[in-house]
């Protein structure tokens, strides 16, 4: 403790500088992922294959077959989750439900992820 | 003094770090223009250059798409229109060797669809009122549809000498609204390659070219659902594919059918669109809309505008046929049922956003 204080008081104001500003650019990012919008698609990949994307409009479970085994995933109405893995640790099943763009759940041992992502990435543009 | 010189430099060194943060971001690596050219939406996306070389890139383009409108727009004072005029007074014209060109492929691709893509049926399009940026709301008199459809003008009737254009029959009057917009993505792919742009997608009224990739993944375009405000699906470009549709749903109108003669017809409200059969006079009501996928080539923007057409009017059939005839091997028609028939490899590149129920795969 009276080394971090003996640190601190050798502080340059170039240090403060720096400080404050990671610390601001620390929350400011913060509060950006906080205020994601709700996401619009599912993406479900096997490492970084895209094997679909599906619209979170709907109640609906899919089913993928991974490098283990089968994980089952479940939509409902604007979120989803994993509710079967074939792993011991079912970490991915305990991250519950996501719903906000760019949030993501990886299952490692099968080598699926599902991500949540909006409108605009779904596709460029529109043929018509 | 020291120290000073240090705190200007730590500064200057925040300074850059944000700017490289803000330059990581993806969207700044897009560079995106909108206009509104052809009677409908250009949008142009650039990956990964810099903005000012995409500014001048896409105003290259545009100028080149405000070009091609006064040159080859099928009822505003155009070059087109001059030879329809000269073809009403039954004058031979001069014309230079662009038109040359595109006339002679149009004959070509006229041919190759056994006149399903017929550019010479102007009058029939004026006829049904589609020669206007208005929609027309009635129905036109049988009689002259027929007459008409009777005396089949198509480009073959047209020959060319020396630059000299004449057309045997008096009734062709050339409408390139199914193919200036294919040929127009041609033009802008060359403007892209001459300025070694790699990475970029070009969307003229639906119809989309794509060139390199965005990023480290493909392009991704969206279909339009025929009957729903949104996308019903979205597939990939690779590099170099381009995507068009022909639809019922852009431009059309709902009336009354003519043939009243008949009771058993409870239909009120009949949708006619401008895409007309060359062969019935009448608008084809059978489909909802064709999307054609076409692998890179010098005329892959031409060909997407152009064959979605007769993949379009073709009874139900004969589509699978004709798609074969005209080597389109990516395919999605949806029926005026709601019903779909796909190609298998559209399928296997085709993501669902509203995967319709009745699914008729085409395998080969």
């Amino acid at each position: 403790m009276q080394k971090i204080l003996l640190l601190i008081r050798d502080f340059k104001p170039g240090d403060w500088i720096i400080i404050i500003f990671f610390l601001f650019f620390i929350l400011m990012t913060i509060k950006f992922f906080l205020n994601f919008p709700n996401g619009q698609y599912l993406k479900i990949q096997k490492n970084s294959e895209v094997l679909g994307i599906y619209s979170l409009n709907q109640q609906n479970i899919k089913i993928i077959k991974g490098q283990r085994g089968v994980s089952e995933i479940v939509i409902n109405n604007g979120k989803v989750r994993f509710t079967k893995a074939p792993c011991k640790k079912q970490y991915c099943i305990h991250q519950g439900w996501i719903s906000k763009i760019n949030q993501m759940i990886v299952c490692i041992p099968n080598q699926i992820s599902i991500s949540i992502i909006g409108d605009k990435e779904t596709h460029d543009s529109i043929n018509y | 003094m020291q120290q000073n010189i240090l705190l200007m430099l730590s500064n200057k060194l925040i300074v850059f770090i944000i700017i490289s943060f803000l330059l990581a971001c993806d969207s700044n690596l897009i560079y995106q223009k909108k206009d509104f050219i052809f009677g409908t939406m250009i949008e142009i996306k650039i990956y990964g250059e810099d903005k000012t070389k995409s500014d001048i890139v896409s105003s290259e383009i545009l100028e080149e798409f405000h070009r091609l409108h006064q040159l080859l727009h099928s009822w505003e004072k155009s070059s087109i229109t001059e030879i329809n005029q000269a073809i009403l007074k039954k004058q031979p014209i001069n014309i230079d060797n662009e038109i040359i060109h595109i006339i002679k492929d149009a004959q070509l691709l006229e041919k190759k669809t056994q006149s399903l893509f017929n550019p010479a049926i102007g009058k029939l399009i004026a006829l049904w009122g589609f020669h206007s940026d208005h929609l027309p709301s009635s129905i036109p008199n049988r009689k002259k549809i027929i007459n008409l459809v009777k005396s089949f003008p198509k480009m073959e009737d047209i020959s060319i000498k020396d630059h000299l254009l004449i057309s045997k029959n008096q009734n062709v009057q050339i409408d390139l609204g199914g193919y200036a917009k294919g040929y127009s993505l041609d033009q802008a792919k060359k403007i892209l390659r001459q300025n070694n742009i790699k990475n970029a997608l070009i969307n003229i009224g639906g119809n989309i070219l794509a060139i390199g990739q965005h990023g480290n993944r493909d392009w991704v375009v969206g279909i339009q659902h025929p009957r729903a405000p949104n996308a019903i699906a979205s597939i990939s470009l690779k590099p170099g594919w381009s995507i068009g549709t022909s639809g019922d749903y852009q431009k059309y109108f709902l009336a009354e059918p003519s043939d009243t003669s008949n009771e058993f017809i409870l239909v009120k409200n009949q949708r006619y669109s401008h895409l007309i059969n060359p062969h019935t006079g009448f608008p084809e009501n059978k489909t909802q809309s064709a999307t054609i996928l076409i692998p890179p080539s010098d005329n892959s923007g031409v060909l997407s505008d152009v064959l979605s057409k007769p993949l379009f009017i073709e009874t139900k059939d004969q589509k699978i046929t004709l798609a074969k005839k005209l080597n389109i091997n990516h395919f999605l028609i949806i029926m005026a049922d709601g019903s779909v028939m796909i190609s298998q490899n559209m399928l296997n590149e085709i993501n669902w956003y509203d995967e319709p129920d009745a699914k008729n795969i085409i395998t080969d």
